[in-house]
């Protein structure tokens, strides 16, 4: 057991930072100049899964994890596609998912932004033209951008928001 | 051959007799026996190996197999080392085996989705991977169909709605949840019913991903469809790819180097690693426990950034490939990967000592969401999940490849079956994985990463054990190209488990049991 104590009185009872990521500190701090100004200070993100293989998932929740920490940059994932600004899309569109997308991205409140994250959300990768799917995320609703990648890197993803956004604020 | 490989063999003789059998059997390349077996014939046998404690770890069909049959079934048996396949020729008609092996009728159902083979005498005769959009009377699968996009319905009125099993009764209410999930998480539908807070009943309904990975093998060489084997499920890209390549050599006949294969089991058990590091912290997660939580989604990261180095993939995609690896590990990345798992372990270390000494978290885990040791056979429940209810299943020791019989894991096995034994087998593991790492690392030969050979016509089984369990392919490659690659994840199967699992446990503890057995959406639906 850790006596709650014995912590208080300790030196150092935070674990040293993991080594901090120049590039991801960098684009960060640009997102959060612009969520200020054009988001109100956040963006609420939906992520919706149409058919991945997962790999996409894991890497938009590394997102959350200590290395990136994207909340602290005003980014926020969200349950709800009701509060949700922006919809991020993995994997080609199935067959099995289509109405269940559509209702997703009818229920979130305008105005709204789709990103496209992965090769199969793009085109549909490896499943473009086969029975299964329809295609890439655009097959269903207007895509504003696309993030290619077999995952995509967290920082990759983060990059692509970045340009998202200073889309919109020319806009 | 040991008594245990043997154990299929004397089982298909004592209920076909001695001479019966001898023209009816043969041996594929995987140590597995095919036995022909005739309609009259076939329940007695099922019958006989229900009896004798076989589980029926797959069944798939398959369409020019055998001559004077459209269809061709094989039912897949396992008891211990010993792996015997009943191949049984059907025209669209079948008996169902789903009462004597409740794993079977979700791998009738998908037969009947894929080739239109009705299973008379079936409990569930409902769709499985074609939803309610897809035409009536579509079976993708048959060699017929070419692949090519298919009209679907844009709205499903109602009555077309996929029946859920009703639960009715005083005080029992609905809780549907899904496919889109409130989480960055796969889609699915969970049926919960539920009694005040318990849960009473639950039904899983998968297959919103079905994206057509079986079909869209079909055709291609080996070498393009390494890249449909990792898109099976991305946290297990290296398991499949390598099960599939394995098949591959297996039919080929490809001697794989020795260097190779010490550098496959590298990469699958950081495979591993990274998924029971994310299991963890998602688990932890799940009982609102974010101290704990980080320090291992902290170690993950750090093995997804090691992942990268190492191969130039953090998912290590691309570097399987039949006959070895497309590229080599030079020995300095090595000596790199031997210093970061020395103080990766001891990080594990501190990480898991502050978890397991804090009351709330194993007041949650503790007795939540047991799998009952009864349901691994029926259910051929593999993996973790097994070993954490006293499954003694791992591929890696029943059925050595490449080799892991040089380093057979040891199998830790626990017994109650609850979330906290699961999170426990996995620490355990995860303590494994990094010393067969160094050890490998240590022992590592020196030579060439890959043999090449022409491919040869054939077919076999492989099996790995992924992260999840037993994950299992059937490869039948014909003219060059594949002409019919069957997957199996230990996911598929794994699902079933939950539905028991939940059962009286109440729906806020829901999130940590599906962690904790850690399900892959994308390597069920395929």
């Amino acid at each position: 057991m850790v006596n709650a104590l014995t912590c208080l009185l300790k030196k150092n009872v935070t674990e040293e930072a993991p080594a901090r990521d120049e590039e991801v500190e960098a684009i960060g701090r640009e997102i959060r100049t612009v969520i200020d100004a054009v988001f109100g200070r956040s963006l609420a993100i939906r992520e919706l899964d149409t058919g991945s293989d997962n790999a996409t998932e894991i890497e938009i929740n590394n997102l959350n994890n200590p290395f990136y920490d994207v909340e602290r940059f005003g980014i926020s994932f969200v349950a709800s596609p009701r509060h949700a600004d922006l919809l991020l899309v993995t994997g080609a569109v199935t067959h099995n998912m289509e109405i269940a997308a559509k209702k997703t991205y009818d229920a979130m409140p305008s105005p709204k932004f789709v990103v496209a994250v992965g090769d199969d959300a793009c085109t549909g990768g490896i499943f473009a033209g086969t029975y299964a799917v329809l295609g890439g995320a655009d097959k269903i609703f207007p895509v504003d951008l696309k993030i290619p990648g077999n995952p995509p890197t967290p920082a990759q993803i983060l990059s692509g928001l970045l340009a998202l956004m200073k889309k919109a604020r020319k806009e | 051959m040991t008594s245990d490989t043997d154990i299929g063999i004397r089982a298909a003789q004592e209920f076909l007799g001695t001479d019966l059998l001898k023209d009816r059997i043969n041996a594929g390349p995987y140590d597995e026996q095919y036995v022909r077996i005739e309609e009259t014939e076939f329940e007695s046998a099922v019958t006989h190996l229900a009896a004798n404690k076989f589980v029926l770890i797959s069944l798939f069909c398959c369409e020019g197999f055998t001559a004077n049959a459209a269809q061709t079934l094989f039912y897949v048996f396992e008891r211990r080392t010993s792996i015997l396949v009943l191949v049984r020729g059907v025209n669209g008609q079948a008996t169902s085996v789903a009462d004597l092996y409740p794993a079977a009728s979700w791998f009738e159902r998908e037969c009947r989705d894929g080739f239109g083979v009705e299973f008379a005498g079936a409990f569930d005769t409902r769709r499985l991977f074609l939803h309610e959009t897809y035409p009536e009377g579509f079976h993708p699968l048959k060699k017929s169909f070419k692949n090519a996009p298919v009209v679907t319905k844009k709205t499903v009125d109602p009555a077309g709605e996929y029946p859920f099993r009703e639960v009715s009764g005083e005080g029992v209410y609905q809780v549907p949840v899904g496919p889109v999930h409130a989480g960055i998480i796969e889609p699915g539908h969970f049926r919960f019913s539920v009694i005040g807070e318990s849960i009473f009943n639950l039904e899983v309904r998968m297959f919103y991903k079905h994206r057509g990975i079986e079909k869209l093998a079909e055709g291609k060489t080996p070498q393009e469809c390494v890249r449909i084997a990792e898109a099976v499920s991305g946290d297990e890209s290296v398991a499949n790819a390598t099960a599939f390549c394995m098949a591959i050599e297996k039919i080929s006949r490809v001697p794989v180097p020795e260097r190779a294969w010490y550098l496959r089991t590298i990469l699958m058990e950081l495979e591993r690693l990274c998924s029971h590091l994310g299991d963890q912290a998602g688990m932890l997660v799940d009982v609102a426990y974010p101290l704990g939580a980080s320090q291992f989604s902290v170690l993950r990261e750090e093995c997804f950034r090691e992942n990268d180095r190492l191969t130039g993939s953090r998912f290590l995609r691309g570097m399987v490939s039949p006959g070895g690896l497309n590229r080599d590990i030079p020995k300095a990345q090595l000596d790199e990967l031997a210093a970061f798992v020395h103080q990766m372990r001891n990080r594990y270390k501190v990480g898991l000592k502050i978890v397991l000494s804090t009351a709330s978290v194993i007041d949650r885990f503790a007795t939540t969401g047991v799998i009952r040791p009864a349901l691994l056979r029926p259910l051929n429940i593999t993996g973790p999940a097994a070993r954490a209810s006293g499954g003694k299943v791992d591929v890696r020791v029943n059925h050595p490849y490449g080799i892991y019989d040089k380093f057979a894991p040891r199998v830790p096995r626990l017994r109650d079956g609850d979330v906290l034994s699961r999170f426990t087998i996995k620490a355990s593991e995860v303590m494994d994985s990094l010393d067969l790492i160094e050890r490998l690392i240590a022992a590592m030969p020196e030579g060439a990463v890959r043999s090449d050979a022409p491919v040869r016509d054939g077919y076999t089984l492989a099996m790995v054990e992924s992260a999840r369990g037993q994950n299992l392919c059937w490869v039948w490659i014909k003219g060059g190209v594949i002409e019919r690659y069957k997957v199996r994840t230990a996911s598929f199967c794994n699902w079933l488990a939950i539905e028991h699992a939940v059962q009286g446990n109440i729906v806020p503890d829901f999130p940590v049991i599906n962690k904790s057995l850690n399900l892959s959406y994308a390597g069920t639906d395929l």
